[in-house]
Protein backbone atom coordinates (compact mmCIF):
# COMPACT_ATOMS: atom_id res chain seq x y z
CA UNK A 1 0.00 0.00 0.00
CA UNK A 2 2.82 2.34 0.96
CA UNK A 3 4.50 1.53 -2.34
CA UNK A 4 1.35 2.38 -4.26
CA UNK A 5 1.02 5.70 -2.44
CA UNK A 6 4.66 6.50 -3.15
CA UNK A 7 4.10 5.72 -6.83
CA UNK A 8 0.98 7.88 -6.87
CA UNK A 9 2.93 10.76 -5.32
CA UNK A 10 5.63 10.43 -8.00
CA UNK A 11 3.01 10.33 -10.75
CA UNK A 12 1.23 13.34 -9.28
CA UNK A 13 4.54 15.15 -9.09
CA UNK A 14 5.29 14.36 -12.72
CA UNK A 15 1.86 15.58 -13.78
CA UNK A 16 2.37 18.80 -11.85
CA UNK A 17 5.82 19.25 -13.45
CA UNK A 18 4.60 18.59 -16.98
CA UNK A 19 1.67 20.95 -16.42
CA UNK A 20 4.11 23.68 -15.39
CA UNK A 21 6.24 23.06 -18.46
CA UNK A 22 3.17 23.23 -20.69
CA UNK A 23 2.21 26.61 -19.23
CA UNK A 24 5.57 28.04 -20.18
CA UNK A 25 4.88 27.80 -23.90
CA UNK A 26 2.04 29.29 -25.84
CA UNK A 27 0.14 27.92 -28.82
CA UNK A 28 0.60 29.48 -32.24
CA UNK A 29 -1.59 29.07 -35.29
CA UNK A 30 -1.79 30.94 -38.56
CA UNK A 31 -3.94 30.27 -41.62
CA UNK A 32 -3.87 31.56 -45.16
CA UNK A 33 -6.07 31.23 -48.19
CA UNK A 34 -4.22 29.25 -50.87
CA UNK A 35 -6.27 31.02 -53.52
CA UNK A 36 -7.40 27.71 -55.06
CA UNK A 37 -10.45 27.08 -52.88
CA UNK A 38 -8.39 25.66 -50.02
CA UNK A 39 -7.13 27.08 -46.74
CA UNK A 40 -3.87 26.07 -45.06
CA UNK A 41 -3.33 26.38 -41.32
CA UNK A 42 0.05 26.02 -39.65
CA UNK A 43 0.61 25.55 -35.96
CA UNK A 44 3.17 25.00 -33.28
CA UNK A 45 4.24 26.17 -29.86
CA UNK A 46 6.42 29.10 -28.87
CA UNK A 47 9.22 26.77 -27.74
CA UNK A 48 9.44 25.36 -31.26
CA UNK A 49 7.67 22.09 -30.42
CA UNK A 50 5.40 20.44 -32.96
CA UNK A 51 1.63 20.77 -33.16
CA UNK A 52 1.33 17.41 -34.90
CA UNK A 53 -1.87 15.68 -33.76
CA UNK A 54 -3.54 18.83 -32.40
CA UNK A 55 -7.28 18.71 -33.17
CA UNK A 56 -8.63 21.24 -35.65
CA UNK A 57 -12.25 22.31 -36.08
CA UNK A 58 -13.94 24.53 -38.62
CA UNK A 59 -17.33 25.88 -37.53
CA UNK A 60 -20.01 27.85 -39.31
CA UNK A 61 -21.88 30.81 -37.79
CA UNK A 62 -24.29 28.54 -35.90
CA UNK A 63 -21.34 26.89 -34.17
CA UNK A 64 -21.83 23.61 -35.99
CA UNK A 65 -18.62 21.76 -36.87
CA UNK A 66 -18.33 21.57 -40.65
CA UNK A 67 -14.75 20.26 -40.91
CA UNK A 68 -12.88 18.18 -38.35
CA UNK A 69 -9.31 16.93 -38.42
CA UNK A 70 -5.85 17.24 -36.91
CA UNK A 71 -2.50 18.86 -37.63
CA UNK A 72 -0.36 16.51 -39.74
CA UNK A 73 3.30 15.59 -39.16
CA UNK A 74 4.37 18.97 -40.57
CA UNK A 75 1.99 20.78 -38.17
CA UNK A 76 -0.26 21.70 -41.10
CA UNK A 77 -4.00 21.30 -41.68
CA UNK A 78 -5.60 21.97 -45.04
CA UNK A 79 -9.31 22.12 -45.77
CA UNK A 80 -11.72 23.26 -48.48
CA UNK A 81 -12.75 26.84 -47.88
CA UNK A 82 -16.38 26.97 -46.72
CA UNK A 83 -18.81 29.09 -48.75
CA UNK A 84 -20.00 31.23 -45.84
CA UNK A 85 -18.43 32.81 -42.77
CA UNK A 86 -16.43 30.37 -40.65
CA UNK A 87 -14.12 30.07 -37.65
CA UNK A 88 -11.08 27.82 -37.30
CA UNK A 89 -10.21 26.36 -33.89
CA UNK A 90 -6.75 25.05 -33.03
CA UNK A 91 -7.61 22.84 -30.04
CA UNK A 92 -4.36 22.45 -28.12
CA UNK A 93 -6.19 21.68 -24.85
CA UNK A 94 -7.15 23.92 -21.97
CA UNK A 95 -5.40 27.29 -22.21
CA UNK A 96 -3.85 26.24 -25.49
CA UNK A 97 -6.68 26.85 -27.94
CA UNK A 98 -6.85 29.51 -30.63
CA UNK A 99 -9.86 30.68 -32.63
CA UNK A 100 -9.25 32.35 -35.97
CA UNK A 101 -12.01 34.29 -37.69
CA UNK A 102 -12.37 33.25 -41.34
CA UNK A 103 -12.52 36.90 -42.41
CA UNK A 104 -8.91 37.27 -41.16
CA UNK A 105 -7.74 34.45 -43.38
CA UNK A 106 -6.49 36.00 -46.61
CA UNK A 107 -4.16 35.07 -49.45
CA UNK B 1 63.32 71.78 -40.52
CA UNK B 2 60.96 72.97 -37.81
CA UNK B 3 58.37 73.73 -40.45
CA UNK B 4 58.65 70.20 -41.75
CA UNK B 5 58.02 68.75 -38.29
CA UNK B 6 55.04 71.04 -37.78
CA UNK B 7 53.66 70.00 -41.17
CA UNK B 8 54.10 66.30 -40.37
CA UNK B 9 52.43 66.79 -37.01
CA UNK B 10 49.55 68.55 -38.70
CA UNK B 11 49.19 65.69 -41.17
CA UNK B 12 49.13 63.26 -38.27
CA UNK B 13 46.41 65.26 -36.52
CA UNK B 14 44.33 65.37 -39.72
CA UNK B 15 44.79 61.62 -40.22
CA UNK B 16 43.75 60.89 -36.63
CA UNK B 17 40.75 63.16 -36.88
CA UNK B 18 39.14 60.85 -39.45
CA UNK B 19 36.61 58.95 -37.35
CA UNK B 20 37.46 55.35 -36.65
CA UNK B 21 34.36 53.83 -38.19
CA UNK B 22 34.24 50.35 -39.57
CA UNK B 23 33.19 48.68 -42.79
CA UNK B 24 29.95 46.80 -42.32
CA UNK B 25 28.05 44.68 -44.78
CA UNK B 26 24.35 45.33 -44.29
CA UNK B 27 21.54 42.90 -45.12
CA UNK B 28 18.63 45.13 -44.22
CA UNK B 29 14.87 44.88 -44.14
CA UNK B 30 12.87 47.15 -41.83
CA UNK B 31 10.65 44.58 -40.09
CA UNK B 32 12.12 41.26 -38.95
CA UNK B 33 9.51 40.20 -36.37
CA UNK B 34 6.50 39.74 -38.61
CA UNK B 35 3.06 38.79 -37.35
CA UNK B 36 2.09 37.49 -40.78
CA UNK B 37 4.06 36.61 -43.87
CA UNK B 38 4.43 39.39 -46.42
CA UNK B 39 6.38 40.50 -49.47
CA UNK B 40 9.74 41.64 -48.12
CA UNK B 41 12.17 44.24 -49.46
CA UNK B 42 15.83 43.65 -48.69
CA UNK B 43 18.80 45.97 -49.32
CA UNK B 44 22.42 44.83 -49.46
CA UNK B 45 24.75 47.75 -48.71
CA UNK B 46 28.47 47.78 -47.81
CA UNK B 47 28.96 50.90 -45.74
CA UNK B 48 29.86 52.59 -42.46
CA UNK B 49 26.54 52.45 -40.61
CA UNK B 50 27.15 54.60 -37.52
CA UNK B 51 27.99 57.68 -39.51
CA UNK B 52 26.12 56.73 -42.68
CA UNK B 53 29.57 57.31 -44.11
CA UNK B 54 31.44 56.13 -47.17
CA UNK B 55 29.52 53.43 -49.06
CA UNK B 56 31.69 50.94 -50.92
CA UNK B 57 30.60 49.63 -54.33
CA UNK B 58 29.70 45.95 -54.14
CA UNK B 59 30.24 43.42 -56.90
CA UNK B 60 27.67 40.72 -57.69
CA UNK B 61 27.55 38.57 -54.53
CA UNK B 62 28.89 35.03 -54.63
CA UNK B 63 25.80 33.77 -52.80
CA UNK B 64 22.57 35.19 -51.43
CA UNK B 65 20.07 32.74 -50.01
CA UNK B 66 17.44 32.23 -47.34
CA UNK B 67 16.96 29.34 -44.92
CA UNK B 68 13.46 28.74 -43.57
CA UNK B 69 12.45 26.38 -40.80
CA UNK B 70 9.11 25.95 -39.08
CA UNK B 71 9.46 24.48 -35.57
CA UNK B 72 12.59 23.03 -34.04
CA UNK B 73 11.92 19.63 -35.59
CA UNK B 74 10.93 21.02 -38.98
CA UNK B 75 12.90 20.58 -42.19
CA UNK B 76 15.16 23.43 -43.33
CA UNK B 77 14.23 24.80 -46.74
CA UNK B 78 16.77 26.76 -48.76
CA UNK B 79 15.75 29.44 -51.25
CA UNK B 80 18.22 30.93 -53.71
CA UNK B 81 17.70 34.70 -53.68
CA UNK B 82 20.58 35.64 -56.01
CA UNK B 83 18.27 35.55 -59.01
CA UNK B 84 16.10 38.23 -57.34
CA UNK B 85 18.99 40.73 -56.97
CA UNK B 86 18.82 44.05 -58.78
CA UNK B 87 21.61 46.67 -58.73
CA UNK B 88 20.84 49.97 -57.02
CA UNK B 89 22.81 53.05 -56.03
CA UNK B 90 22.88 53.67 -52.29
CA UNK B 91 23.42 57.22 -51.09
CA UNK B 92 25.23 57.82 -47.82
CA UNK B 93 25.87 61.23 -46.26
CA UNK B 94 29.22 61.49 -48.03
CA UNK B 95 28.96 59.56 -51.31
CA UNK B 96 27.06 56.99 -53.36
CA UNK B 97 27.98 53.38 -54.00
CA UNK B 98 26.73 50.38 -55.91
CA UNK B 99 24.50 48.11 -53.84
CA UNK B 100 21.75 45.55 -54.41
CA UNK B 101 18.11 45.05 -53.56
CA UNK B 102 15.75 42.09 -53.68
CA UNK B 103 11.99 41.82 -53.41
CA UNK B 104 11.14 38.53 -51.72
CA UNK B 105 7.70 37.38 -52.94
CA UNK B 106 5.07 36.62 -50.31
CA UNK B 107 4.90 32.97 -51.39
CA UNK B 108 8.37 32.34 -49.91
CA UNK B 109 7.86 34.49 -46.77
CA UNK B 110 4.37 33.24 -45.95
CA UNK B 111 4.83 30.33 -43.57
CA UNK B 112 5.44 30.72 -39.86
CA UNK B 113 8.95 30.15 -38.57
CA UNK B 114 12.50 31.46 -38.78
CA UNK B 115 14.08 32.91 -41.88
CA UNK B 116 17.85 33.43 -42.12
CA UNK B 117 19.06 35.74 -44.87
CA UNK B 118 22.64 34.79 -45.78
CA UNK B 119 24.95 36.88 -47.93
CA UNK B 120 28.36 35.80 -49.16
CA UNK B 121 29.53 38.93 -50.96
CA UNK B 122 32.23 39.12 -53.62
CA UNK B 123 35.55 40.09 -51.99
CA UNK B 124 35.89 43.89 -52.02
CA UNK B 125 39.27 45.43 -52.83
CA UNK B 126 40.20 48.03 -50.22
CA UNK B 127 42.82 50.14 -51.96
CA UNK B 128 43.94 52.03 -48.87
CA UNK B 129 45.00 48.82 -47.15
CA UNK B 130 45.75 46.83 -50.35
CA UNK B 131 43.62 43.94 -49.10
CA UNK B 132 40.35 42.25 -49.97
CA UNK B 133 37.43 42.18 -47.52
CA UNK B 134 34.62 39.63 -47.59
CA UNK B 135 31.99 39.99 -44.89
CA UNK B 136 29.76 36.92 -44.72
CA UNK B 137 26.54 38.29 -43.24
CA UNK B 138 23.40 36.94 -41.59
CA UNK B 139 20.13 38.73 -40.77
CA UNK B 140 17.19 36.89 -39.22
CA UNK B 141 13.43 37.24 -39.61
CA UNK B 142 10.53 35.43 -37.97
CA UNK B 143 6.90 35.04 -38.93
CA UNK B 144 4.19 34.34 -36.38
CA UNK B 145 6.45 33.74 -33.36
CA UNK B 146 7.06 30.06 -34.13
CA UNK B 147 10.79 29.43 -33.76
CA UNK B 148 12.80 27.24 -36.09
CA UNK B 149 16.52 27.07 -36.72
CA UNK B 150 17.67 30.45 -35.36
CA UNK B 151 20.21 28.76 -33.05
CA UNK B 152 21.66 26.43 -35.69
CA UNK B 153 24.76 27.17 -37.77
CA UNK B 154 24.10 27.77 -41.47
CA UNK B 155 27.30 25.90 -42.39
CA UNK B 156 29.18 28.99 -43.61
CA UNK B 157 32.96 29.37 -43.75
CA UNK B 158 32.68 31.75 -40.84
CA UNK B 159 29.54 32.83 -39.01
CA UNK B 160 27.91 33.94 -35.78
CA UNK B 161 25.54 31.48 -34.12
CA UNK B 162 23.19 33.36 -31.78
CA UNK B 163 22.20 32.08 -28.34
CA UNK B 164 19.43 34.68 -28.07
CA UNK B 165 16.73 35.08 -30.71
CA UNK B 166 18.15 37.90 -32.85
CA UNK B 167 14.67 39.06 -33.89
CA UNK B 168 13.20 39.20 -30.37
CA UNK B 169 15.38 41.63 -28.41
CA UNK B 170 14.08 44.27 -26.02
CA UNK B 171 16.36 47.25 -25.51
CA UNK B 172 18.69 46.46 -22.60
CA UNK B 173 18.75 42.72 -23.20
CA UNK B 174 22.09 40.95 -23.49
CA UNK B 175 22.92 39.46 -26.84
CA UNK B 176 25.14 36.40 -26.90
CA UNK B 177 26.58 34.59 -29.90
CA UNK B 178 29.36 32.18 -30.74
CA UNK B 179 31.82 32.82 -33.54
CA UNK B 180 32.64 29.86 -35.79
CA UNK B 181 35.24 29.29 -38.50
CA UNK B 182 34.77 26.08 -40.49
CA UNK B 183 32.34 25.07 -37.75
CA UNK B 184 34.84 25.50 -34.90
CA UNK B 185 34.75 28.21 -32.19
CA UNK B 186 37.14 31.15 -32.66
CA UNK B 187 38.66 32.33 -29.33
CA UNK B 188 40.07 35.80 -28.72
CA UNK B 189 38.84 37.23 -32.03
CA UNK B 190 38.57 40.98 -32.56
CA UNK B 191 34.95 42.01 -32.96
CA UNK B 192 33.64 45.39 -34.02
CA UNK B 193 30.18 46.47 -32.92
CA UNK B 194 28.35 49.32 -34.56
CA UNK B 195 24.94 50.93 -34.23
CA UNK B 196 22.96 51.77 -37.37
CA UNK B 197 22.68 55.39 -36.40
CA UNK B 198 20.88 56.67 -39.50
CA UNK B 199 17.67 54.94 -40.51
CA UNK B 200 17.73 53.54 -44.05
CA UNK B 201 15.25 55.19 -46.41
CA UNK B 202 13.95 52.17 -48.34
CA UNK B 203 12.21 54.24 -51.02
CA UNK B 204 15.12 56.51 -51.89
CA UNK B 205 17.94 54.00 -51.29
CA UNK B 206 19.68 56.35 -48.89
CA UNK B 207 20.45 56.91 -45.24
CA UNK B 208 18.30 59.52 -43.52
CA UNK B 209 20.24 62.61 -42.46
CA UNK B 210 19.05 62.58 -38.83
CA UNK B 211 21.27 60.68 -36.43
CA UNK B 212 19.72 58.83 -33.47
CA UNK B 213 22.79 59.09 -31.24
CA UNK B 214 25.97 61.09 -30.88
CA UNK B 215 29.28 59.47 -29.98
CA UNK B 216 31.24 61.33 -27.29
CA UNK B 217 34.50 59.85 -28.58
CA UNK B 218 35.71 57.91 -31.63
CA UNK B 219 35.94 54.70 -29.60
CA UNK B 220 32.14 54.80 -29.25
CA UNK B 221 31.55 54.87 -33.01
CA UNK B 222 32.92 51.38 -33.51
CA UNK B 223 33.05 49.51 -30.25
CA UNK B 224 35.66 46.84 -29.70
CA UNK B 225 35.00 43.54 -27.97
CA UNK B 226 36.70 40.17 -28.08
CA UNK B 227 35.40 36.62 -28.13
CA UNK B 228 36.20 34.56 -25.03
CA UNK B 229 38.08 31.24 -24.91
CA UNK B 230 35.05 29.42 -26.38
CA UNK B 231 34.38 32.01 -29.08
CA UNK B 232 31.44 33.68 -27.33
CA UNK B 233 30.61 37.36 -27.24
CA UNK B 234 28.08 38.94 -24.90
CA UNK B 235 26.87 42.48 -25.41
CA UNK B 236 24.04 44.36 -23.70
CA UNK B 237 22.03 46.43 -26.17
CA UNK B 238 21.73 50.01 -24.87
CA UNK B 239 19.43 51.50 -27.49
CA UNK B 240 16.58 50.44 -29.75
CA UNK B 241 17.44 49.84 -33.37
CA UNK B 242 19.90 47.80 -35.38
CA UNK B 243 23.25 46.56 -34.08
CA UNK B 244 25.91 44.89 -36.19
CA UNK B 245 28.67 42.57 -34.95
CA UNK B 246 31.67 42.00 -37.22
CA UNK B 247 34.43 39.50 -36.43
CA UNK B 248 37.57 40.53 -38.29
CA UNK B 249 39.44 37.93 -40.31
CA UNK B 250 37.71 35.03 -38.57
CA UNK B 251 37.24 32.97 -41.75
CA UNK B 252 39.56 30.23 -43.02
CA UNK B 253 40.42 31.96 -46.34
CA UNK B 254 43.28 34.43 -46.06
CA UNK B 255 44.17 35.17 -49.69
CA UNK B 256 42.32 36.35 -52.77
CA UNK B 257 43.90 37.12 -56.15
CA UNK B 258 47.36 37.05 -54.59
CA UNK B 259 46.48 39.59 -51.91
CA UNK B 260 45.53 39.35 -48.26
CA UNK B 261 41.85 38.59 -47.64
CA UNK B 262 40.02 39.51 -44.46
CA UNK B 263 37.14 37.03 -44.35
CA UNK B 264 34.80 38.44 -41.72
CA UNK B 265 31.57 37.26 -40.07
CA UNK B 266 28.71 39.74 -39.57
CA UNK B 267 25.39 39.37 -37.78
CA UNK B 268 22.66 41.99 -37.39
CA UNK B 269 20.15 42.16 -34.58
CA UNK B 270 17.30 44.55 -33.89
CA UNK B 271 16.19 45.75 -30.45
CA UNK B 272 12.87 47.41 -29.68
CA UNK B 273 11.78 49.48 -26.68
CA UNK B 274 9.33 48.04 -24.15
Amino acid sequence: MKKIIAKLVVVAGLIALSATAALAHSPLCSCFDNGDGTVLCEGGFSDGSTASGVKMFVRDDSGAVIVKGAMNENSEFEFNKPAGHYTVTFDGGEGHSIDIDGSDIVE
Amino acid sequence: MKMKVVFLNLLLVVAMAVPASAHFQMVYTPEIAKTKGAETDVKLVFTHPFEAGHTMSMGMPEEFFMLHQKGEEGKTKKYDLKKLLKPITWTSLTNSGEAYEAKLPKKIVRSMGDYTLVLVPAPYYEGEEDIYIQQITKTYMNVGGLPGNWAAPAGLKTEWVPLVKPYAMWTGMTFKAQLLSDGKPVPNADVEVEYMNHEPDMKNNAFKKEANAEAPHDAFVTMGVKTDAQGYVTFAIPKAGWWGFCALGSGPDSEFKGKELSQDAVIWIKAVDM
